[in-house]
């Protein structure tokens, strides 16, 4: 029951912030409550027993990722000083088919009688996800390392180029 | 009653639309990259349940949910460098004005 209460506040919680994301008029605001949203996604990883994975979220979502939108946010708003509105045109069919989709997956999740039964007595540790990243999933792991290397390297060829040609 | 499966579902669900909303009706590019940060939430919130559901505890979906927070990283590190490299020739953010390569 008390897991219940605390799914239900985190739920809310969630859900409210995500909607502020995409709602809220000025985008300062909206990367600050994307940082909210974040911790409480990594509140449920700590309810479903992930703790490894809730550290992980809030070190490189809120530590790195939010972080970076604010500096671009504060790097592009000083010049334009327009402010940042939502395009007007597409908010009613955006709403309805969202709307929709989100309808058509809820019932059909509630239609499949299958998933109500009770988890497993525990989810994986921290030992046995690393085992596991070393050992069967070794080639996705090194893949990821050069996918970070490359973007890091795409990233630095992007932004500096202009500097480059200055010179 | 307890939490099950369904409830976890519903709830990434919801995240995953409202993200999908945001990403059409931002204008500013930041914003729509904001919007996609929820949908891969959401699509980690379901790994992670599914996982735990899972017979023998799951490492699999924890692990996919790790390689997903690190391909969103490099997404945002890429798509937040485009936006500063279009910024500065062009002092633009809004999504709907970026056409340099539409001639």
């Amino acid at each position: 029951m008390a897991g219940m209460i605390l799914f239900y506040a985190l739920g809310a919680l969630l859900l409210l912030s995500a909607a502020l994301v995409v709602t809220v008029k000025n985008i300062f605001h909206a990367a600050l409550y994307l940082a909210l949203a974040l911790f409480a996604v990594a509140a449920i990883y700590v309810m479903l027993g992930a703790y490894f994975l809730a550290a992980i979220q809030v070190l490189v979502y809120i530590g790195a990722v939010v972080v970076l939108a604010i500096f671009v946010i504060n790097l592009t708003r000083t010049v334009t000083g327009a402010p940042v509105t939502l395009s007007r045109r597409w908010v009613i069919p955006a709403a309805l088919v969202s709307a929709l989709t989100a309808c058509l997956i809820v019932i059909a999740l509630l239609r499949s009688t299958d998933l109500s039964g009770p988890p497993q007595p525990a989810a994986a540790d921290t030992a046995r996800i690393g085992r596991d990243l070393l050992g069967q999933w070794v080639l996705p792991f090194e893949l990821v390392s050069v996918l970070l290397l490359s973007s890091l390297i795409a990233a630095i060829a992007i932004v500096g180029k202009d500097r480059e040609e200055e010179r | 009653m307890t939490v099950s499966l369904t409830h976890y579902l519903v709830l990434a669900a919801i995240l995953f639309c409202l993200g999908i909303y945001g990403a059409v009706t931002r204008k500013n590019a930041i914003g729509i990259l904001m919007s996609l940060e929820l949908v891969f939430n959401a699509v980690n919130i379901n790994f992670v349940a599914a996982a735990r559901w899972q017979t023998g505890g799951g490492s699999p979906g924890q692990l996919f949910a790790l390689f997903v927070i690190a391909a969103a990283a490099a997404e945002s590190v890429l798509g937040l460098a485009i936006i500063l490299a279009i910024y500065r020739r062009r002092v633009i953010v809004n999504a709907d004005e970026m056409d340099l390569m539409k001639n």
